[in-house]
């Protein structure tokens, strides 16, 4: 066994060992990737997990390093720019992530991506024309 | 400042940009010559390919230190880096067929599942899944 497989292994012992918790972040995460265009619920999650609101977040955090919202930002922009590279309006793509306003929607994406959704799509677009 | 690039040191470039577009899949974006038979040499992610480059450096040829670093690393299985893939059971299985070979099969820890490959240029290289 190499180094590196003896440390991960040591590792996983230390931080990794509590198989409810991580059962219950990679729930709550396949629910946010299921259910990203609607607005999520994190008291249903909690209820069904037998746990709290606030210890659920925590729980998420420690183990994917996000918050539930931080990373549910990032999956609703990451789909985002797949449905514009495919054609669809910006409006359209908005609602379709699952945000409610078109201001709040153009604002993120041009923080996360350093371009609005108007000129990432323009750029998309002439790019597959090219090839 | 944004993040554009990111290096791999490899003994061999043309070996290198073979392996990582005919195994690996990557496309190559630049390969402009320099001095010494030397070539600024990258390649891109296929499915994200406005995702930052990554540079294929014969450092490990011309600076020693980076050769008994590379080599150091490979000898403790440590990965020099990661590539995030959307499932690493096909992945895995996808690479075999091609002849890559693992030093590590797929493994769950936590709320990852990962794996290692040796990219043949003196580079054990991690793929990862978030679970």
């Amino acid at each position: 066994m190499t180094f590196y497989e003896t440390e991960i292994k040591r590792i996983r012992n230390i931080c990794y060992s509590n198989n409810k918790q991580i059962e219950t972040v990679i729930a709550t995460r396949n629910y946010i990737d299921n259910n990203f265009e609607t607005e999520i619920n994190l008291d249903f999650l909690s209820l069904i997990h037998f746990t709290s609101k606030y210890h659920l977040l925590r729980l998420f955090k420690k183990y994917y390093g996000l918050t539930p919202r931080q990373y549910l930002m990032d999956k609703r922009i990451e789909k985002s720019k797949e449905l514009l590279k495919e054609g669809m309006t910006v409006t359209q793509t908005c609602f379709s992530v699952g945000f409610e306003s078109l201001g709040s929607f153009s604002t993120l994406f041009k923080t996360k991506t350093g371009k609005s959704p108007t000129k990432f799509q323009k750029e998309q677009l002439s790019r597959s024309q090219l090839s | 400042m944004r993040v554009t690039l990111i290096s791999i040191p490899v003994q061999d470039q043309e070996k290198a940009l073979k392996f990582y577009t005919e195994k690996l899949g990557f496309i190559k974006k630049r390969d402009t010559p320099l001095e010494g038979g030397n070539r600024w040499l990258t390649v891109i992610s296929k499915e994200a390919q406005d995702g930052p480059e990554l540079l294929l450096e014969p450092a490990p040829i011309h600076f020693e230190p980076s050769k008994v670093f590379q080599e150091a690393l490979m000898e403790a299985g440590i990965p020099y880096t990661q590539f995030d893939v959307d499932n690493v059971d096909s992945e895995y299985d996808r690479l075999l067929k091609k002849g890559v070979e693992f030093s590590v099969k797929p493994t769950k820890m936590g709320t990852v599942k990962f794996a290692i490959f040796n990219d043949t240029c003196g580079n054990n290289i991690q793929i990862v899944e978030m679970l």
